[in-house]
Order: structure tokens, then sequence, then C-alpha cells
């Protein structure tokens, strides 16, 4: 199931973010791209998983035509990691967390329940924090919570915008390790975005933001 | 300093040249300012009347037309919960303040008509004046004062505060309509509110008027009383406040709504927001209630 994204083309009112960018990615590969501040990372993921109007070129992932599947194939097929918030207020994290298969698909609650507890587990996540509302998390928390509410629908194409800002060594390596293994588990692409070493030299392959497209980063 | 401001206006251009080109302007100016003016004074505002209400009705049927997810019973779920949430903050918690304004209003009634009227006239006519005042005006109307002043502006800051945050990205990322979530909710449940309020509301005025025409003459019965003016209450008078409250919540929601959604990227906006959503929502309501009241009760 490899993910292929031919001639890309993004662009916003002032400027071209993306040109000819061509990118092909194996099953269960991890991808890292390396970014700047404000050097169109976040609208390369969001791009790619046909989150923004108006991408010109082809984005597939198997036989699935991301840029013109509907939303709520969208959200059962890309799991997509804020960078920051990206949680809803109204909610405690466990309702954050449960919303899209509540919404999308019929799985019971139980089942709903055993998903959720069982991400916790795999990613060190205390229960007590499902109780939270966004409001009392930190960055940290709240990534955790946007990575777990990503995984728990089992996505076939997961999009991390820098996971890693505030994390310490640790935790970066043993939620990497959780997410490899989830790879295994469900069959899934992994993009990263990353401005953090670690994560560059543990990707299968690494790039670079340059000239309009994608470069591999030595 | 003059040569300075001709050079940097433009190279080459004489004294005289400026003085006219700039005495032209000018007098286009107050022209413009003479007629399109006052002109613009009238026709903007009205533009933008057109402009809004035309905005509103569209997100009246991007509403209706979210109602249909509710056909799924997982949404159903999702939905009843947020539905839930607004009926208890907008109708259940204001029963404190509307109970508080109610005795109020029934004590200052009672004891206004004393001064005014024969003790026997009030007794005999207590039925009817309180259906003309207390069920037919005062009840929906400070009801919707209440719901607005406490639930919408709430919902107004709340909206801006989401959309702050890009959390209407957020759920369009999760393949989730934020109408189904932060409209939907509002839309159903502030009419439900303003009924529960208008009931409310009539209820604590009749219990603080007996009391004050009981302190007067305890052989007054509460049923009789009562009695007359139930008997008053005829399906015409209660489907007039149900359209009142139907009309009125539904419009005081999506107002608060389409206020607080036009939040783009500053704090400022919010207050904005809310101040333009109160005034047109205040409006609004006086209007409905009172064209209701003069169809639905002027011979």
């Amino acid at each position: 199931m490899p993910l292929i994204a031919k001639n890309i083309y993004m662009e916003y009112p002032e400027a071209i973010v993306f040109k000819d960018l061509n990118l092909e990615v194996a099953d269960q590969q991890m991808i890292a791209v390396k970014t700047e501040v404000l050097d169109g990372g976040t609208t390369l993921l969001k791009g790619l998983a046909g989150m923004l109007d108006d991408i010109v070129g082809e984005v597939h992932l198997d036989s699935m035509d991301l840029l013109h599947m509907n939303a709520a194939q969208r959200a059962m097929t890309v799991g997509y990691v804020h960078e920051e918030q990206g949680l809803v207020s109204l909610y405690d994290c466990y309702q954050n967390i449960a919303l899209p298969l509540q919404f999308h698909t019929m799985i019971s609650d139980e089942l709903v329940e055993t998903r959720i507890f069982d991400l916790c587990e795999q990613f060190s996540v205390d229960r007590k924090l499902l109780n939270e509302y966004p409001h009392a998390l930190n960055d940290v928390q709240t990534r955790m919570m946007n990575l777990l509410r990503a995984l728990v629908i089992r996505p076939k194409l997961l999009l991390i915008d820098e996971l890693e800002g505030g994390m310490s060594e640790e935790i970066l390596e043993a939620t990497i390790h959780s997410i490899r293994g989830k790879q295994e588990e469900n069959s899934m692409i992994v993009i990263i975005t990353t401005s953090h070493d670690f994560l560059l030299s543990e990707a299968d392959r690494s790039y670079q933001i340059e000239n309009k497209s994608l470069l591999e980063y030595l | 300093m003059f040569v300075l401001g001709l050079s940097r206006q433009q190279p080459g251009a004489s004294h005289e040249m400026i003085e006219k080109e700039g005495s032209d302007r000018l007098k286009g100016q107050v022209n413009s300012v003479s007629w399109s003016g006052p002109i613009k004074a009238i026709i903007n505002p009205l533009a933008n009347f057109y402009h809004v209400s035309m905005e509103i009705i569209g997100l009246i049927s991007v509403a209706l037309q979210a109602s249909t997810l509710l056909l799924n019973k997982r949404r159903r779920q999702l939905f009843f919960s947020l539905f839930q949430r607004q009926v208890y903050n907008a109708g259940v918690a204001a029963i404190y303040i509307n109970g508080i304004i109610g005795i109020l209003i029934g004590t200052l009634l009672i004891s206004r008509l004393f001064d005014y009227l024969p003790r026997q006239i009030i007794e005999d006519q207590f039925g009817q004046i309180f259906m003309v005042v207390v069920f037919r005006e005062l009840g929906p109307l400070i009801s919707g004062i209440i719901l607005i002043a406490r639930s919408a502006t709430a919902i107004t800051a709340e909206i801006g505060y989401l959309r702050l945050r890009r959390e209407f990205q957020v759920l369009n990322g999760l393949g989730i309509n934020p109408v189904f979530l932060f409209l939907l909710p509002v839309f159903f449940a502030f009419p439900v509110s303003l009924f529960l309020m208008f009931i409310y509301f009539d209820v604590i005025v009749y219990l603080s008027s007996f009391t004050i025409v009981w302190l007067s003459d305890p052989s007054i019965s509460f049923t009789g009383l009562l009695t007359s003016i139930l008997s008053q209450i005829t399906l015409n008078e209660i489907a007039i406040n149900a359209v009142k409250a139907i009309l009125g919540g539904m419009l005081i929601g999506i107002i608060s709504i389409y206020f607080g959604a036009k939040v783009e990227d500053s704090f400022t906006e919010v207050t904005e927001a809310i101040s333009k959503a109160t005034t047109a929502q205040l409006l609004v309501f006086f209007i409905i209630n009172v064209l209701l009241s003069l169809l639905a009760y002027t011979q």
C-alpha cells in the first residue's frame, strides 16, 4: 500500500509553496521531513492529506485518491496530529479521542473504550488525563492526545506535525518506538515534520524542503 | 519646508499646479460629502442589514440541512449530549434569575394594582389582568432579554473562542461538519430553553402575586385565583407563546453563532461580535414580540 504523490503544486494567494513535488513512500515506512519555521511543513502534510483546497497534482494511497475522497472517508483513512492545540474545547480528552469513531462508525462504546485504553497503555499516557479538558493540558499532553485521536481510527496514513516540541528525549524515543509498534500492527505509513536530529535519524528516509520541493536529507 | 513638500509631491510640478490640484481634490471631497455622504449613510446600513439578513437565512438553511445527520443513531447521541448541555445552561440554570425577576414583577404588579383599583375588581379581573400583562407580554419579553443577556452572549464568546483556536478547522479535518457540533445544539436548545423560561416566569409571577393578595386577604383561594387565570388561557394563547419561543429562540441562537463565527484572529473581535450580536438580538426579539402580539391580539 504505497503512497504516491505526483506533480504537487500548492500556493497561497501571496506565494507558491510547493511546485512539482513528487514523493513515493512504501508501506510501513516512516518518512521525516526537516522543517524550519514557516517553510511549509504544515501545508505539505495538510496538502498530502487533501485537507486543503485547490491542490494541483495527484496523491494516491493504494487505490484511494486522497485529494478527491469525501471528508468521512478521509477522516477514517488519514490520522493527523496537530503541532499545537487541535483538540475540541467542548469535550474532555476521552471524548476528543472517541469523537471520530463515534461520528463516523457504529463501533460500540465498549470497543471504543477498549481501543482508547489500549492506546493509553501503549503510549504510557495516564488514564486520568482522559477526564481532563484541553485547557488543563500542557503542550506535550495536548500533542499526545492528538496522537491518540489520530491512532484510534487505525489510519493507513499518519501525518505528524512536529511531535517533539517540549518533549524530553526519553518520551520522544518511547513515543516513536510505540508508533513503530503501531505501524507493524496496522500497516501504516508515517510522515512526520521535524527539526529534531533523533527523528531525522530514526526515520527510514529523511527529506528537507528546498526550492519549493523535497530533497533527500543526508 | 514648502519646497521640500513640493519636490516630494511631484518633481517638476509648479506651486500653482499643486495648489489647483489640491483645491480641486478638496472641492471633489466637499461635493462627495455633500451629495453622496447622506445617501451612503442611508444606503450602507440598509445594504449591510440586507447582507446580514441573507447570511442568517443561509445559516438557518445550513442548520436545517445538517439536521439530516441526526438520522444516524450515534450522531444523535453526540448531538443530545451537547443539546442537554445547552438546555441546562440556557433554560434550567436560568431559573434563579428568572425567579428573582418574576418575584419582583409579581409583587410590584399586584401592589401597584392595589394602589389604583378596588380590591374586588382585582380579585374578579385577576385572570384577565394576568393574561394580558404577564402571559402575553412580560413573560416572553423578560425571558427573551434574560436569554440574550446570560446565554446568547456566552455562546457568541464561545464560538468566537473556538474560531480563534481554529477548532472549526480541526473538526473539518476530522470529517465532522462544525455546524453539527457547534450550531445545531444551540439552534434547537434555545427555543426549548426560552419556552421553559416563559413557564417559570409565569408560575413564579403567579405565586408571588398570590402571596401579596393572600397577605391582604387570607380568605382568598389559591385554586380560585389559579382557575381564573387558566380559564383565560386558550390554545391560541399557548400557540402564540410557542411561536414567540421557537422563532425568538432560534433567531437569538443563530445570530450568536453568526457573529461568533465572524471572529478571525484577534480577541478584540470577540468583544465586537458580542456587542453586535446582542444589539441585533434585542432588536429582532422585540420586533418579533411586538409584531406577533399585534397580529394575534389586535381585534
